[in-house]
């Protein structure tokens, strides 16, 4: 019986190119029938481009897909559902406004004739997973667990063969979790394959029977759950086989600059730590461990009360943007394109953007000073523009990105907190990048450094926080902590 | 602790039921006054003022369930109106002014479904522009004057009374209720209305065919302004240019305050007409008491301004919650 | 190099297809009716510029932030009947600088209530600044009783208000002077000072000029203060001309003035506009309809085309790159 069929789903080479980088590179994987396949990796190893494929949300550029011994060409979103191909994403596919009978029939109202009908086999899908929610219910009111059932209840709807679960743990607590593990296994039972994406590797190790493992854009190692420990997973998961290049780290870490502490909102606890003079603090943790939050927090942009910030030792109150601008903090945020850049606006408008108060004489702006600022900036950090005028839109990530970070070096800033700095940005300007952050602490700043590329933060910062699901859980020196033990940490 | 979370819950079904509670209290401050508030009479009679601008907003709440917006019903209702009886007053049937002002509201509708979903052109400015036109048209059409009905029997159709004493727009306007609420809630064409309107992208990859039936909703919401039109008409007995001033921002204010949300997927016929009915009877209650109609625009204006700044402020709270 | 030109040009022409079009008209019309660009014809055109630019003018601010205004009917009709009826009271320079803070006054009110209240999408400030907007209709009807208020009955001189009204110097108004050196002045507001910087900034990227330290709720009431005082000098030039205020005078003027706006090239998105092209709107819009009166078509005609003019502007603005 050793043939194609046994497989429910075939990938082989491939291939997927967003512009200036290769997100999948020859990817090929085969998944049989009735088992829970696990695919693990870091953020960014193409594992959830992989699946907007499978899915039909993207195009692929190279490569075949067999799906239940059926090569598909093209597919769409319903297609793939028909075909018996459901996708459970992180950020649930469902109407909150809409009854959970509604959604798991989304669509399809007439397939059971009216409302009752409707409700009448959301019920009995439900009643097969094990789950007791009222098909009445508002989606909206649910818990993130009971959401995921009304998504495994709707792909059952569709007589789904292969389910795809995108990190399904990431929202559910301990006890859910274990009620998530029960209906795997009756899944697997039924004969219905799962893949299932996880970072937590504990759940790997409990749920799955082959494990694939996923590094920049390819799978490194394909294996029996049982043949691979823990520690094999990490290392395999970190090791990097295209090193970037990292200008030479800078050591002169000085005395305390920023204290935080007892920060804490419904997402983080007990967050406390300091910077130094002259140190790039690295903070490490997965997507949604609460990374972001905490700068956001220290930087006032989001209200928050209750913890306390020493600034050179003196408390500060930072409570919004622009009072941490007033203390010397500056900010270049995850997403360049919604909270960086104006982007109708012109190179020069976005450089001078916080330095503008600066430069007026009784509230006016004085433009052959704005002019000179945008000029020095661009020189200083090397922005290939052809003009200060040309607008930002028309700008390669990298030059963008330097734009934002030329806006703040303007003013000088103690405190520079970087989010994310060399997302989307080719090579060569990530190198310029690193430059520019080791120009700034050697003049005395400090730099807080989020990062999801562990080789990054390992090769730039001198000390590394890891974070995970809100909590700050070890602090490292780079120079002698290993990328698994870090890992190891944040993956909690 | 637990005073806490009965507070909230209290808190949350007043933030989400403020249209029905705005009607208990005026229900309730109208039992101290002497007044004729609580007479069989003067609850038809609201009904029946309340009439016209409630069927115009079963339509608008079709469009703003799918996540639009229609604030060219003004407009749509005055050419209706006109062009009904002008056809009427020309000497043909009857039955032709309803087809060709209802065909009339089609149109519109579906040039306003063309630019919203098809082009996707945020609805709110571009409607009111198609507002403008329209009202443009109607004073063209009229010459800016008022033109009499000479037939009676168009009189009849929304000044007679069924049952004896139930005003004919009463009825009417119960079963237009009716029919939307049965196409909102039992059609499968309803529910997609709502996944749309409640999450477009998700409405898509399942499978639903998201722009016809956005789309279609404008036609719907033009084709109900265009009936609520020819019924004005016919209950004044005259088409003019100046009907319809208000109504478009009225009536999509009237479904927000219900609770018909702008977002789009929330609320629903029921909604919408308890929305426009806290409108009618807060001048209803000001007539009885006699209150001056200043005030009362006034007073129309600071419900709008709290209910809807009221709804905004909550989105806020939500947004900077961390 | 030339297939460049022609490919830039042609992208040109896209970009400003509306400009084009209106153009395309005044010149047809200029060769049709030769009297078009005579002396007396141009005159007249100055004289119609009155109230209008001032109105456009201060929705120019508005819609660069982000936003939208529907309450400058409102606050046109309140100013001007308060205005009016304070000359007896405090002098006509008083009343003047009255009628000016009132507008500041009222508009700092409406950005008040929106940034307090959280609103920041379209639906939510357009529907609270209607609700404003017939708060103040309303207000000035209590002042006025919904009588014509003349300035002729005023018991101290009112010669400023004449002046501005009807005199000319040479052919050129008096009104349009100011509105010149107003125009001057709210250019280099919004380009060289750090306020209209702001103002652009905040169109452009909330979120952005948030992080980057900006006081978004302040600049979005400096943006509706602006634009109160602008509607203030509207109504100012608008009873100084006609002589007569009534709680009603300011209606159309939303419409008009964000049709000034959209056709002068200003985005309904946001962050991209100069006042200058707001009064290339202006005086296209028009022109527009002084060759329509040229063309012998009638007041209603112009409402349709206005109408049309605004729907067609918004898409085009839509199907525009950033």
């Amino acid at each position: 019986m050793e043939n194609a069929n046994d497989y429910i789903l075939e990938v082989k080479d491939i291939c997927k190119y967003f512009p200036g980088v290769k997100a999948l590179d020859h990817v090929s994987l085969s998944v049989p029938r009735g088992v829970v396949y696990g695919i693990v990796g870091e953020n960014g190893a193409g594992k959830s481009t992989l699946m907007k494929i499978l899915s039909g949300v993207y195009e692929k550029d190279e490569g075949t897909v067999i799906f239940n011994g059926e090569t598909i060409e093209h597919t769409t979103p319903i297609q793939a559902l028909e075909r018996g191909l459901s996708i459970i994403y992180q950020e649930f596919n469902l109407v909150n406004t809409m009854t959970v009978g509604e959604n798991i029939f989304l669509g399809r109202f007439s397939l059971n004739h009216g409302m009752r009908g409707t409700h009448k086999k959301a019920r009995e899908l439900l009643d097969s997973i094990g789950s007791s929610i009222n098909t009445n219910s508002l989606v909206g009111d649910l818990s993130a667990s009971e959401m995921q059932m009304v998504e495994i209840a709707k792909a059952l709807s569709f007589d789904s063969k292969l389910i795809i679960m995108d990190e399904p743990s990431s929202s559910l607590t301990s006890e859910e979790l274990k009620k998530l593990g029960i209906i795997i296994n009756q899944l697997r039972d039924r004969g219905v394959s799962v893949i299932y994406i996880s970072h937590k590797l504990d759940e790997i190790f409990e749920y799955c029977n082959i494990v694939a493992i996923m590094r920049d854009g390819c799978v490194i190692d394909v294996k029996p759950v049982e043949e691979l420990t823990r520690g094999e997973m990490i290392a395999k998961m970190v090791g990097r086989t295209i090193e970037n290049e990292y200008p030479p780290r800078a050591h002169f870490v000085g005395e305390p600059l920023l204290e935080v502490k007892n920060l804490n909102t419904r997402k983080l606890h007990n967050i406390s730590f300091t910077l130094h003079k002259g140190e790039i603090l690295g903070l490490v943790g997965l997507v949604g461990a609460g990374r972001t939050e905490i700068i956001r927090a220290v930087y006032g942009a989001d209200k928050v009360k209750g913890h306390e910030t020493l600034l050179e030792g003196k408390p500060v109150r930072v409570s919004s943007p622009k009072q941490a601008k007033k203390a010397g903090m500056a900010l270049v945020p995850e997403d360049r394109k919604r909270e960086g850049l104006i982007l109708p606006f012109s190179v020069q408008n976005n450089i001078t953007l916080a330095s503008l108060s600066d430069l007026t004489h009784h509230g006016v702006v004085d433009s052959s000073k704005e002019r000179e600022i945008a000029e020095r900036q661009i020189e200083a950090l090397g922005i290939k523009t052809p003009s200060p005028d040309t607008k930002v839109v028309s700008l390669s990530g990298g030059n963008q990105q330097k734009c934002i970070v030329g806006r703040w070096m303007e003013r000088d800033p103690k405190i520079l907190i970087m989010d994310e700095p060399t997302r989307g940005i080719d090579v060569g300007a990530k190198y310029e990048i690193y430059v520019l952050m080791n120009k700034i602490v050697e003049e005395g700043g400090a730099i807080i450094m989020i990062s999801s590329e562990l080789p990054e933060v390992l090769n730039m910062s001198n000390r590394v926080l890891t974070i995970c699901d809100g909590r700050i859980t070890g602090e490292f020196n780079p120079e002698e902590a290993s990328a698994t033990e870090i890992m190891d940490k944040a993956i909690g | 602790m637990s005073a806490n979370v009965s507070i909230n819950k209290v808190w949350k079904v007043i933030s989400k039921q403020k249209a029905v509670i705005a009607i208990f209290a005026m229900m309730i401050f109208m039992i101290f006054p002497q007044t004729t508030f609580y007479t069989a009479y003067n609850w038809l009679d609201m009904l029946r003022s309340t009439a016209i601008l409630e069927i115009v907003a079963f339509g608008v709440t079709v469009a703003v369930l799918c996540g639009g917006c229609d604030l060219s019903v003004g407009g749509t209702l005055c050419l209706g109106g006109i062009l009904a009886v002008m056809i009427v007053n020309n000497g043909y049937p009857i039955w032709l002014a309803f087809v060709v002002a209802l065909l009339s509201g089609a149109v519109v509708g579906f040039i306003n479904g063309f630019l919203v979903v098809h082009q996707k052109t945020e609805p709110f400015i571009i409607t009111l522009g198609m507002g403008m036109l329209l009202k443009g048209i109607c004073q063209q059409l009229t010459d800016a004057h008022p033109i009499t009905c000479t037939s009676l029997d168009f009189m009849q159709i929304s000044n007679r009374k069924f049952f004896g004493s139930i005003p004919s727009l009463v009825v009417y306007m119960a079963i237009l209720f009716v029919i939307f609420f049965c196409l909102l809630r039992f059609t499968s064409y309803g529910r997609n209305c709502y996944a749309i309107g409640g999450n477009y992208e998700v409405a898509k990859y399942s499978g639903i065919k998201v722009v016809p039936i956005k789309w279609s909703a404008f036609v719907i919401s033009g084709v109900t302004a265009t009936l609520a039109g020819v019924l004005l008409a016919s209950r004044m007995n005259t088409g003019s240019s100046v009907y319809g001033d208000s109504t478009g921002m009225l009536v999509n204010c009237g479904c927000v305050i219900g609770g018909t949300s702008f977002a789009g997927g929330v609320g629903g016929v029921v909604e919408s007409f308890i929305g426009l009915l806290v409108i009618q009877m807060l001048t209803n209650c000001m007539n009885q008491l006699g209150i001056d109609s200043y005030y009362q625009t006034l007073f129309e204006g600071i419900l709008i301004v709290l209910i809807i700044a009221g709804d905004c402020y909550g989105r806020k709270l939500k947004r900077e919650r961390v | 190099m030339k297939k460049i030109n022609a490919n830039s040009a042609l992208k040109l022409l896209q970009q400003n297809l509306v400009l084009c079009g209106i153009l395309v008209l005044i010149v047809v019309t200029a060769i049709v009716e030769p009297k078009f660009l005579g002396a007396a014809n141009l005159n007249n055109i100055l004289r119609q510029l009155g109230p209008l630019p001032f109105a456009a003018l201060g929705m120019t601010f508005v819609i660069i932030a982000g936003f939208i205004d529907l309450s400058n009917v409102g606050v046109i009709s309140l100013v001007g009947v308060l205005t009016m009826g304070m000359i007896s009271f405090l002098g006509q320079v008083g009343a003047l600088i009255f009628g000016i803070l009132l507008g500041a006054l009222l508009g700092y009110l409406n950005g008040l209530i929106l940034t307090k209240c959280g609103a920041m999408t379209q639906a939510e400030v357009l529907f609270i600044t209607y609700g404003m907007s017939s708060v103040y209709t309303a207000l000035a009807l209590l002042y006025t009783k919904s009588e014509t208020l003349r300035i002729t009955s005023s018991t101290k001189p009112y010669t400023i208000f004449t002046t501005l009204g009807s005199v000319s110097i040479g052919i050129i108004p008096v009104s349009l002077i100011v509105f010149l050196i107003v125009l001057v002045i709210m250019h280099f507001f919004l380009t060289r000072t750090i306020w209209g910087r702001s103002i652009s900034i905040l169109g452009g990227n909330k979120d952005a000029a948030f992080l980057a330290g900006f006081n978004v709720e302040g600049t979005m009431r400096l943006a509706y203060t602006i634009e109160g005082i602008m509607a203030a000098l509207a109504s100012i030039m608008l009873f100084s001309r006609v002589t007569t205020a009534t709680a009603t005078s300011g209606s159309g003027y939303e419409t008009n003035a964000i049709l000034c706006v959209v056709v002068g090239g200003t985005t309904l998105k946001g962050g991209k506009g100069s006042v200058l092209r707001t009064m290339l709107g202006v005086v296209l819009i028009t022109m527009l309809g002084n060759c329509m009166n040229m063309l012998n078509l009638s007041t209603y005609m112009q409402t349709i085309m206005r109408g049309a003019v605004l729907v067609i502007a918004i898409w085009l603005d839509n199907r525009k790159e950033l």
